[in-house]
């Protein structure tokens, strides 16, 4: 048995206990198996919604999360406050938690698991006193350090503070040492939040939970002002905006957009949330309402201020915004740029590129148009199959010439012009291509015009014929 | 009596009424969205086809280019951007855009692409539209192919959009509303149907764009420019008209294929307009 509930602790059965032995003191027992991913999805919701209070928040697995309040305690009314309240709504979600505030990780830690959980708020009071009287597991040490530790008659973390450090390194490690001094706070142990923390950050809660769509988009209007004065100041935009709605169940819903130019305005910025909103419908479940809502910057850039010309209508923001507002319905790879790669393999030669992500002049048809001109490339198709389809039934005169017939999606078609073979061949370094391809542009008799090509040529394929496969389509 | 002004011949009388119902004719048609007037005009470059259309397509108003069968759709995608070319290259004079209002925005549904294939940057060139102006939408539904159209439509710094689509699911609502974000956004809007539709729809003109053989006697052997067989199938302002066209992509303009089998005459709805065919 890993774990036990309440009811079972009354009953006397304890964690460690085998299963049979246990169903033979208690035959009506309920056993659940272990599931370590469900209980890490649980832990990792609660730290989620542990974000209420600060960004710092970080998972301490198996069962724990540690909440870093320096300088946020007040805005809960104090740390026992904050306390209380994180407590409270532990137990709302049906969760049997206790917490510690301390100065120290360890210190903390060792106070929640093993300490009395109503005694322990008092942060200011000396370490020292408050470790003495815990047992050495609540050090965070590997069981066999506790275990050597124990029958040597030392059992609590007083036992050894006072004991000399070289003899105890000696004998049971570096370890043991380090997981004093962190407790005690003479060695500083960071902690590292589950998420990044954002650059900028304005919330809001609420003490009547909203949950209608206009609500919220009033308050991201609100929120977005007050970023907007924190992004002035220092001269930035937003390239990507996070909101995390908290649900009073606990539940924490969050919503990125992203825009393709530094932004401040709180009105495009609510404008791009409707259309996140819009397209996400009914997955945001606002249950019982949101009390606390909070906009995050996650990226800022530099943003420049620009003049708007007096008198004329152009607005160079206008298609980023477009763009913004596309991505944000639609998803960010929908809306694309045509992109030129530097490759001579036909699908590998263009590119989409989300739009967002694309800045001024990185296009590379430049390049391109200077290649194509040099070496006097033939006519490309207007519109390429996303793979290249194979053709039936194909008839050429000469093995390594044009089809005169071929047969594609149940059509047959016969070739009236053809114009080729254009040969690519995949780069001597690499396998991208597959095997050489003789291209041709062929015209049929209903002026359909294709651009096909045969895989592999004859002189190379010995045993089977070289296939034929569609891949493109001219106006 | 002397003070009555003197009444006027019943002639003048009529005139000046049917004078009078045409000014109110004209304000109707004004708040419907569709006047005579589509804004300045995007001429196709020959004579024969722009004077069937009054001078051009009007450049802030709907319009719908039919590929006449499935395996047409990339010939009416040419027949699309070769206009889009002529808009952004500046070299047609009559719209006079400003530099950031030349981008065009192509929306497709993901079924129409994996059937014929994503628009492929290194062709477009050749077809004289620089890649950089243009910017690709993919959507699921076709509910979203109309509702990205319309913000485009509506977005200032766009001069062309295309929405590649199925036919049938677009009722007369959806391209009466298209066709006023065109003419709030000055920007020429095409539906591009993967087949050809009989549907009614405030488009100003219904293209149905096919294929047209290469065949050449005096180029000889090989293939040539795209050569289309585009059939003007709906015309609000002038008569109709099948014509074979070849895309001059160095001149950037439409040319009438001279040596190809004869077409069908235009036809000609309406009278009172002069048809040059």
């Amino acid at each position: 048995m890993l774990a036990v509930d309440v009811a079972a602790e009354r009953l006397g059965l304890a964690a460690g206990l085998a299963l049979a032995q246990a169903r033979a003191m208690h035959p009506t027992l309920t056993a659940v198996p272990e599931d370590q991913e469900a209980d890490a999805r649980l832990l990792d919701a609660i730290a989620d919604a542990c974000q209420r209070y600060t960004p710092l928040v970080a998972v301490d697995p198996p069962d724990g999360i540690l909440l870093d309040i320096g300088g946020c305690a007040h805005l809960f009314g104090g740390e026992e406050k904050l306390r209380d309240d994180l407590l409270a709504r532990m137990t709302h979600l049906g969760l049997l938690a206790r917490a510690a505030i301390a100065t120290t990780i360890g210190a903390a830690s060792a106070a929640a698991r093993f300490g009395d959980a109503t005694t322990t708020a008092d942060a200011g009071r000396d370490g020292r006193e408050r470790l003495a009287p815990l047992p050495l597991a609540a050090l965070r040490l590997p069981d066999e350090i506790v275990a050597a530790l124990a029958r040597l008659g030392l059992k609590r973390i007083g036992d050894i503070l006072d004991l000399p450090r070289s003899p105890l390194a000696a004998r049971f490690g570096a370890d043991l040492l380090r997981q004093i001094d962190r407790a005690l706070g003479h060695e500083d142990e960071p902690l590292t939040p589950r998420l990044p923390v954002p650059p900028y950050v304005a919330e809001k809660s609420f003490h009547e939970p909203i949950a209608r769509e206009e609500d919220v988009l009033a308050c991201i209007v609100r929120l977005a002002a007050r970023l907007e004065t924190a992004l002035t100041a220092r001269g930035d935009g937003a390239r990507r905006l996070e909101l995390a709605l908290f649900r009073t169940d606990g539940a924490v819903k969050r919503i990125a957009v992203g825009t393709s130019r530094p932004l401040r305005d709180p009105q495009a910025i609510r404008a791009l949330f409707v259309e996140r909103l819009a397209a996400l419908g009914d997955e945001i479940d606002p249950g019982f309402g949101f009390d606390l809502a909070r906009l995050s910057v996650l990226n800022a850039e530099t943003c420049t201020d620009e003049q708007i010309g007096l008198g004329t209508r152009e607005d160079p923001a206008g298609l980023d915004r477009l763009i913004d507002r596309l991505s944000a319905r639609l998803g960010r790879r929908r809306v694309s740029r045509l992109v030129a790669r530097d490759s001579h393999i036909p699908e590998l030669a263009a590119a989409f590129v989300p739009a967002q992500a694309m800045t001024r002049a990185e296009f590379g048809w430049d390049a391109f148009r200077r290649f194509h001109a040099e070496a006097g490339l033939r006519q490309h198709p207007l519109r390429l199959l996303a793979k290249p389809e194979p053709i039936a039934d194909v008839f050429a005169l000469v093995p390594d010439g044009p089809p005169a017939r071929f047969r594609w999606r149940r059509a047959l078609h016969e070739v009236v012009h053809a114009e080729g073979p254009e040969r690519i061949e995949g780069a001597w370094w690499s396998e991208e291509g597959g095997p050489a391809r003789d291209y041709f542009h062929v015209e049929d008799k209903a002026g359909l015009r294709f651009w096909l090509f045969r895989a592999g040529l004859y002189r190379d394929t010995t045993l089977s014929p070289p296939r034929w496969f569609m891949h493109g389509l001219y106006a | 009596m002397a003070t009555a002004p003197l009444r006027s011949s019943p002639a003048e009388e009529v005139t000046a009424r049917i004078e009078q119902l045409r000014r109110q004719l004209g304000a109707l048609e004004a708040l419907g969205g569709h006047t005579g007037e589509c804004g300045a005009l995007l001429a196709l470059g020959n004579p024969v086809i722009d004077g069937a259309l009054g001078g051009g397509l009007g450049s802030s108003a709907l319009h719908e280019i039919a590929a006449a069968r499935e395996a047409e759709v990339a010939a009416a995608s040419g027949f699309a951007l070769a206009l889009a070319a002529r808009m952004t290259s500046g070299r047609e004079r009559a719209v006079l855009l400003p530099a950031s209002g030349r981008n065009v925005i192509w929306i497709a549904e993901d079924l129409s692409l994996i059937e014929n294939g994503a628009l492929y940057g290194p062709a477009l060139d050749g077809i004289g539209i620089a890649p950089e102006r243009l910017i690709t939408v993919a959507v699921a539904r076709m509910r979203d192919v109309l509702w990205a159209m319309e913000e485009a439509l509506r977005c200032r710094a766009v001069g062309m959009v295309v929405g590649e689509m199925r036919p049938g699911g677009i009722d007369q609502v959806a391209t009466r509303r298209l066709a006023l974000a065109a003419a709030a956004g000055n920007a020429i809007g095409f539906i591009l149907y993967t087949a050809p539709d009989d549907a009614p729809s405030a488009a100003v003109t219904r293209w149905i764009i096919g294929t047209a053989s290469s065949l050449n006697a005096e180029r000889g052997d090989g293939i040539g420019p795209p050569r289309l067989l585009a059939r003007l199938a709906r015309n609000r302002r002038g008569p109709l008209g099948t014509w074979i066209v070849e895309w001059n992509s160095v001149e950037q303009r439409f040319e009438l294929a001279t040596h190809s089998e004869p077409v069908a005459g235009a036809a000609f709805d309406r009278p009172h307009r002069t048809a040059v065919a």
